[in-house]
This record gives structure tokens, sequence and C-alpha cells, in this order.
């Protein structure tokens, strides 16, 4: 019951702070000739006001014993707050009866003080103590987004277990309610003895029992569960974060050795090997370059566009494009040349359904950096196949609906990196493909014409239930 | 003039020369060193609360479609989302559990019923045996059962989800919560999220297709594809696959494309007066739509028409051409991805067996159903394939959720027909494709296909994977509305990074 009516407390505290404010500020008004009206206003606004406060101080009262808080700051915090309820008081008690002898400004200058001050202590048990000045110094640092991201390490096999892996872990997922000021569950962690020593339920970190150590369970529940940690609305460990935390506690969780001093069993030597990383690298559809590439000149970029081309960066933060065109009509020479002056960024091109004009395939040549081309259902003929063989990269080539041939396909072998081929509806014989199929022993060749039989059953409909 | 009128004259010049006097140089900066400190508090504060970094995602209300680059290097281009509205039986299709036939016709165990609530289970239903019989397909090995035998040729293509839940057990909000991240309206879908945020390669045709078969629309309405929040050029376009594709696609009697032209422009003129005056960025957005419905009274019927396709192809399909149904706008499907549609989704109603008919029989009409979609869905991801598209296009098959492993009693009362209630606890989906492994199996459910045992997946896993697939970071992935930033996935969601290839 008290728990309940002290988990009132932040939705209460922020009446009297309001309250006392706007009593303190009409008293200032109301010295002023024209708003002298607001006077009588003044005293029943601080009377709610020291009501509200004295609601709040007891409710903050039953949070204080019913959670786990920094005793100092709850202090602090707690007689801060008795101080506004009299000072409110005795300002009350001056408002109705002005013989009393206090100065009103004094009372009122220390009332601010005195709510801000508590405000303050209040907001520390709740958020942290550095909630309000992290932001305000990062102002100045010139980082515009608070960075809760874990810093790559230079070495993992070199630096310390605990101190460069477990313990950012710990700081970005489990301090802000486990720290110095607030220590839910009667928990810890930002300190080592306390870690160890545990919160309300005995220890959490079991070196002879790693399962059933509870911060490995509370982490392993569902996140919809009560129990579960992090709560379900804070940032949650990614998986290999708590494949890390495993494999910490089940090597005696220490606190002063190498990395490279424990023990690493093959499940683990990948995760390891991220935190070198400052980002975790995706697997790319496309094998894109591993050198970075200048930016493609914009007024060719924008010439392509007006022609109807699509380019566009395969991602952002790289410079490699990838560029399409179906349906066109008539590709000229001077389109693909363009083209070719990119020829550096554009690793993907598809042209498609569309019909190039004499010699304009030819100049596909210089693309040099292209991992995939799609030529599907245009007039590409034996004649200008072979232009192709100098895309040394090539990975990727879809030749769909051409009115190419086992002979001319066959020269293409110099392409090594080819590792997917579509050949669906060219002028390939059954026994050619099998020919190509040798010859290409690397590169996987899809020659489509893909049949699904028509069944009895496809074109019946069951009535009743079905004999077995 | 008199006097005294002078002499006030002169007063209220003297009080005015008075407060000039007042107002020298010093007592502007003086008065004013506070408005200036605001000043220099707001630059400061304006260097610090820079959100354009937070979302790199821009909007431009005059080209609204116009093709945008993933954050990410996208596996998938396109999407295929095919939806079985009423949700189709995962233990007569995928979930094999011999154990349940042994507890055919028994009452169902205490255990299974405390605490759960059943859209018409009433009192102790009788436990209901798989209705048809399960083998093992292709190399993987995946348990599809005889009502899908053309889709368990292609086993080694799929990656089944074996354990999916949801927490809605009533059609409309289950369709909802699957494509728009929420039981309520409001929230924009799946394709609408992927249009906003990579636009369309084909600016003659709409970035988002639907297409309904089984003669009705999902029980959650156009909701469904809706772009909630999201500028409303983003919505799923619905096209019939019947007929015209779009109503009134064709100019009217004595009204020749120029006229149209002509009207259009006009049309659009005054749209760009009223957007000077109120600035509303819809009104740009409505302008681009007129500009492409223009341009789509030329594109869409020949896209949207499957007669031009070889015979082959509607062999393979088994198309009905001139009819609705689904053969059809699966073909239709593939004609969208290569014409560079960026989402393309599919609703078939009518899966909702719960034994009241013989239409919503498990062991009768889930039949037919099967059959109406079997052989063409197949088709899909063959065709695909063969033509290099099944890799940068996503295939994603589903429901809204499950079915219960026990008898419908509806009221208490026994069915006519055997069928089970809405299930939502575990069910099974597939997805295929861009990015996905082939032949695989992700999650388990108990012996019984009651509940996930491992691999449980939610309907916020389904999309952050989707989205992973088109190149976002679902986390990243946001628009502000209302003073925050809303993402697809809420505050939850987890890339289901197993059935990643």
């Amino acid at each position: 019951m008290l728990e309940f009516l002290g988990h009132f407390h932040p939705v209460i505290v922020h009446l009297p702070i309001g309250v006392l404010l706007v009593a303190i500020f009409l008293q200032w008004l109301s010295g002023k000739e024209k708003y002298r009206g607001v006077k009588p206003a003044i005293a029943p606004i601080l009377l709610s006001g020291s009501i509200a406060s004295i609601v709040a101080c007891v409710t903050g009262y039953f949070l204080s014993i019913s959670d786990d808080y920094d005793q100092s700051s709850v202090n602090w915090h707690m007689w801060m707050a008795i101080g506004v309820v009299l000072v409110s008081l005795v300002l009350y008690t001056k408002e109705v009866n002005p013989k009393v002898e206090v100065s009103k400004k004094f009372l009122s200058i220390g009332l601010v003080v005195l709510i801000t001050v508590t405000g303050h202590f209040g907001g520390t048990l709740t958020h942290g103590s550095d909630y309000l000045s992290k932001p305000f110094f990062k102002m100045f640092s010139g980082d515009s987004v608070v960075n809760t991201a874990i810093k790559p390490v230079a070495n993992v096999q070199e630096a310390l277990v605990y101190d460069d892996v477990i313990k950012p872990i710990l700081e970005t997922k489990c301090y802000s309610c486990h720290n110095e000021n607030k220590q839910k569950g009667k928990l810890r962690m930002d300190d080592i003895a306390l870690l160890l020593k545990g919160g309300k339920h005995g220890k959490i970190i079991d070196v002879n029992n790693v399962d059933s150590s509870e911060m490995l369970q509370r982490l392993l529940l569902p996140t919809d569960n009560e129990k579960h940690m992090p709560p379900k609305e804070k940032p949650q460990p990614t998986e290999s974060q708590v494949a890390l935390l495993h494999w910490w506690i089940s090597n005696n969780a220490d606190f002063k050795k190498k990395v490279k001093d424990i023990q690493q069993p093959d499940k683990i030597k990948p995760v390891l090997l991220a935190l070198q990383k400052p980002v975790i690298i995706k697997k790319q559809a496309l094998n894109l370059p591993a050198t970075a590439v200048e930016k493609g000149d914009e007024k060719i970029i924008q010439q392509l566009t007006k022609k109807g081309f699509v380019v566009l960066p395969v991602a952002q933060n790289t410079n490699y494009l990838m560029v399409t065109l179906t349906d066109a009509k008539k590709v000229i020479k001077k389109d693909i040349d363009l083209l070719g002056k990119l020829s550096n960024q554009i690793v993907s091109l598809k042209i498609s359904n569309s019909t190039f004009e004499n010699e304009a395939i030819g100049s596909l040549s210089k693309l040099s950096n292209l991992r995939k081309l799609n030529l599907a259902n245009t007039n590409l003929t034996d004649k200008e196949l072979p232009a192709l063989n100098s895309l040394q990269h090539l990975q990727n080539l879809n030749l769909t609906g051409t009115k190419v041939s086992a002979q001319a396909i066959l020269q293409l072998q110099k392409l090594k990196e080819l590792k997917t081929m579509y050949l669906y509806q060219t002028s390939i014989s059954k026994s050619d493909s099998l020919k190509l199929k040798t010859a290409f022993a690397k590169t996987e060749i899809d020659f489509g014409n893909y049949f699904v039989p028509l069944l009895p059953s496809d074109t019946t409909l069951v009535k009743q239930v079905p004999a077995k | 003039m008199t006097q005294k009128e002078l002499h006030n004259q002169r007063l209220v010049k003297e009080a005015q020369a008075a407060v000039l006097q007042m107002h020298t140089r010093r007592h502007f900066l003086k008065e004013s060193a506070m408005g200036l400190g605001a000043l220099a508090l707001g630059s400061l504060f304006s260097s610090c609360g820079n959100k354009a970094s937070h979302n790199p995602i821009t909007f431009d209300p005059a080209h609204p479609l116009l093709p945008k680059l993933p954050p990410n290097v996208a596996k998938a281009k396109s999407v295929i989302y095919l939806h079985m509205a009423g949700a189709p039986s995962q233990l007569e299709l995928f979930d094999y559990k011999p154990e349940l036939m042994k507890m055919d016709g028994q009452d169902c165990p205490p255990s299974l019923l405390q605490g759960k609530k059943f859209a018409f289970i009433r009192g102790v239903p009788k436990m209901l045996g798989p209705q048809a019989k399960f083998a093992q397909h292709g190399q993987s090995g995946a348990y599809v059962s005889e009502n899908m035998p053309h889709l368990a040729t292609v086993a080694d293509e799929l990656s089944f989800l074996k354990a999916v839940t949801t927490d809605q057990f009533n059609h409309a909000p289950a369709q909802l919560m699957i494509h728009t991240g929420s039981p309520r309206l409001g929230r924009p879908s799946l394709g609408s999220w992927a249009t906003y945020g990579l636009g369309t390669e084909n600016q003659n045709l709409p970035g988002f297709v639907v297409l309904t078969s089984g003669g009705q629309n999902p029980d959650a309405g156009k909701s469904v594809w809706g772009s909630g929040f999201l500028p409303s050029v983003y919505q799923g376009v619905q096209c019939r696959s019947e007929g015209d594709p779009v109503l009134f696609i064709k100019d009217p009697n004595g009204m020749d494309r120029d006229l149209r032209k002509a009207s259009i422009d006009a049309i659009n003129q005054v749209n760009a007066e009223e957007y000077k005056e109120y600035q509303d960025p819809e009104i740009l957005s409505r302008i681009s739509q007129y500009e492409m419905a223009f341009k789509m009274q030329i594109t869409a019927p020949e896209v949207m028409n499957i007669n031009n396709e070889p015979q082959y192809i509607h062999d393979m399909y088994g198309t009905k051409p001139g009819k609705a149904c689904f053969a059809n706008n699966v073909l239709l499907a593939r004609k969208l991805v290569e014409k560079g549609v960026r989402f393309i989704q599919l609703f078939d109603w009518g899966w909702d067996t719960h034994g009241t008919s013989a239409d919503g029989a498990v062991d009768i009409g889930l039949i037919n159903k099967c059959r109406e979609i079997d052989k063409c869905i197949t088709a899909l991801i063959l065709d695909l394939k063969q033509r290099g598209l099944l890799e940068e296009t996503l295939v994603v098959w589903g429901g809204e959720f499950g079915r219960t492993p026990m008898m419908e009693n509806r009221e208490g009362k026994q069915n006519p027909f055997k069928g089970r209630d809405h299930h939502t606890e575990a069910f099974t989906m597939w997805m295929a494709g861009a990015g996905i492994k082939k032949g695989y199996s992700y999650g388990e459910t108990d012996e019984i296909g009651y509940s996930a045992i491992s691999g449980k997946v939610e309907p916020f896993d389904l999309q952050a994977t989707i989205l992973d697939q088109l190149g976002f970071d679902h986390e990243q992935f946001t628009f502000d509305f209302q003073g925050r930033p809303f993402r697809l996935t809420d505050t939850r969601g987890k890339v289901i990074s197993d059935i990643l290839a």
C-alpha cells in the first residue's frame, strides 16, 4: 500500500513546484500598479501549493522507504523539500496576516532557491547525477548526438577483459539503474565489490553454476517477463553482448586478466573479433570493392537522370553506384559513353526491356568495375557479347531473353569471378546447356524453363471429406 | 488654442522627450541584454539539438516517389507479400504434429485452457488431429502436407518460420498488427514505410500496389495498406485484377488524350496556386498524383494485362484470364516486380476455417483454398528465379495468426464440420528470395503445435527483417509525428538473423 502511494510521488511533485512558483510570480506582479487586482489570489494559491508540497513530501517518503536510492541524496532531497513546506507556510501566514514580521522578498527568493535545489536532487535520484551536465558539456564538445554506442577496441586480444569488454556493456545497459545514486533491487553494479555482492536476492554472478547466475537468467527471460532485465522499455543488450557476459562468467568472471589469457571457445572468437570493428559489417548482396572511391561527377549523374537512368548510390556512406534503365526505346552509344565516365563508381547496371543502338553495347566494356549486369530482354546478340569479357569483376550476369548462343557465352570464360548467370529464353539448346555447365564449373547457371505440372487435383474441387 | 491646451501640449512633449532621453544607446543595450542573451542561447541550442542527422530520409513533397537510396546495402529491391486473410491452418500445411493425431477426439487437457481466451471455443473442446498427410520434401527435409503438392517441390527455396506468434486473436486487429505494427488504426503499413523510405524506380507506376482476391477485402479493410501518418502518397494503390485495373482509367468517349492533359494541367495549376497560399505539402503530393494518374493511363493497362503473356506461362501459373482470382494476381505481381514496383501486397480472402460450413472445414474448404494458391505460388518462385529476380525480390507468405490444435466448439456446441479456432501462440509463415536462406526452418512448436518452444517470432521481428532486407535499420527508420519519432516496430523487433543468408 505504502509503495503504491509512493509511486504517485513523481506525479504529485510537479504540482507544488508549479503552484508555488505561480504564487511568487503573482506576488511580484501585484507590486505593479496595473496588476494590483491579483493580490487576493495569492494567499489561496500559496496555501494550495503548501498543501500539495506536504502531500508530495509524504508520498516521497513512502517512495524512499520502498525503493532503493542512495541515502545521502535522499536525505538532502527530503530536508530541502521539508524546507519548501515550511517556507511556503510562513509566506502564506505573512500573506494573510501582514503584521508578521518577516521580509516577503527574502522569503520568496529563498523559496525559489529551495524549490530549484530540491528539484535538482529529485532529478539526480531518478535520472542519475550526470543527467543534466552530460548533454550540457556535449553541447560544447561539438558532438550533437549523445553517443551510447560502445567504442571499438584496437586489439581485442590485448584488451582487458573487464575494463574493455564487460564494463562497457554494463555501463551502457545496466548502470542507469544500478549506480551510486540509485540501486534498484538493492543492486549496485558500477563498483566491483558491490557487483560481486549482488542485490536483494543475493549474488547475481555464480561462477560455479554459470547458467543459474541471476544476471544471465534475467537477461535471457523473454522481454515481456516482469523479471527480465533490462526492463522492456530500456535499451536491450545484443545477442553477442549476452554471449560475452556468459563467456566472461563461465571463465571465472575475472576482473584483471587480458582477453588473450582467457580460454576462447570457437563460438566466442568471432564475437570478440567483432569488437574491433566500429560497425558490424553486414554480408552484402553485392561484393563491393574493398577500397573506397571518390564521388561520381554530379553533372554526369544529372545528365543520365534526365535521360531516364536511375542513378543511386548502393547505400548511404558509399559512392559506389547502381544504375537502372528499363523500357527504353533506344539506348544510344552516347548514353553508354556517359556511363563510362562513371566507370569507377558503377558496380551494378541494369538495362532491360530496351533496344540498344548499334555499337552502344560495345561501350559497356569500359565499365570495368561492374559486379552485376542485367541486360534481360534486349537486342544483345553474339556479336556484341565478347565486349563483356573486359568486365573482369563481373559476378552476376543476366542475359534472359536475349539472342545469345552457347558458342558466344563460352567465350566469356575470362570472367573468373562470375558466380551467377541467367540464360533463360536464350538461343541455347539443351545439349549446349550441359556443355556450358561443365565449362563454367564455378558459375551457377540458371537456364530456366521450369515447369509446374498440371495435377488432376489442381482443377477439381473437393465437395466432401476425401476418403482416406 | 487656449493657454491651458498649450500648456498640456508642452507637458506631453516634455514627457516624450524625457522618455527619449532615457533611451540612450546605453539604455538600449542594457535593456536588451536579456534579449540578446536569449538570442545567443537560441543559437547555442540550435547547434546541439540538430535532428537532421537523426532522420536522414528527406521527403520531397513535389517528387515524393523519386527513388531514394537505403541506408545500408539492400538485398531486396522489391517485396511480394502474400497474405492469406482469415489465417490458414498451420497444422494442415506445414507444422506436422503426429502426437496431436494420437490425441484426436480426446478432451482438451485443462492446462491448455486455463487463463486462455479464444474467439469462439467455449468450455472444453476436443483435440483435432492433423487433417492432412505430411511428408518430408527436398534436401532440407521440410514437412509440407499433401494439400500443397506443388509448393513441396520448391521447399528447398523457402525459409520457414515455425513459431510465429501474435497477441491479437481477431482478424482485423491481427492483420493490422502484422502490417502496421499496431492493432489499432492509424499507423502506416509496411509497404507505405518501404515506399516512403525508398521511393520507386518506375515513375509511371505506383510504388505500392495491392491486389485482392477471394471475393472480399481483408477484415481490417484498406487500413492494412494505409499510409497512416505518412504522407498519403505512400498508401497502397489497390488495383483490380478483372476488367480495368483502375476504375475509369480509360478516357471517356469524346475526350482525347490532349484534352485530358490540358484539364490535368489546369487542375494542377489551380493546386499550385493553392499551395502558394497555404504551403500544405499534401497539395504537392496531390499534384504529383495527378501526374502519375495521367502516366498510369498508358502504363497500367499494359502492365496490368496478363493476356500478352505466353501460353506456357499461363499454364505454369494456372491463371484464369478474364476472371478475378489469386493466380492472376500472382502473375501480375511478377510483372509488376519486373517493372520496378517496390512493394506488392496480395490478399486472398477465405482461409478462416472454423468448421461452420463445408467451405470453412479444414478437410474440405481448406483443401480447395490450397489448390487455388499452390500452383501459382510455386510458379511465381520458379518464374522469378529463372528471370534472375528472386535474388532481389523478397517473397513473404503467411496469415494474421494460426489455428488451434483443438476442434472448434462454437458456443460450446459441436460444429457441423471439422474446424479450428483462431490461435495466436504459434503459426507458420515462410519467406523466400532476396537474402533469405534456402531450405531452412526456424523455430519450433511443442508436440501438439500449441505454443512456441524456440525461435519465437513476433510481428515486429518479421517487420524488422523485411526492412533489414530492404536496407533499413528498423530502429533508425523513423518518422516524426505528434512531436516524437515513430517506428514501424515501435519499441520492439529483432531481425531474425538466423534465416538470413
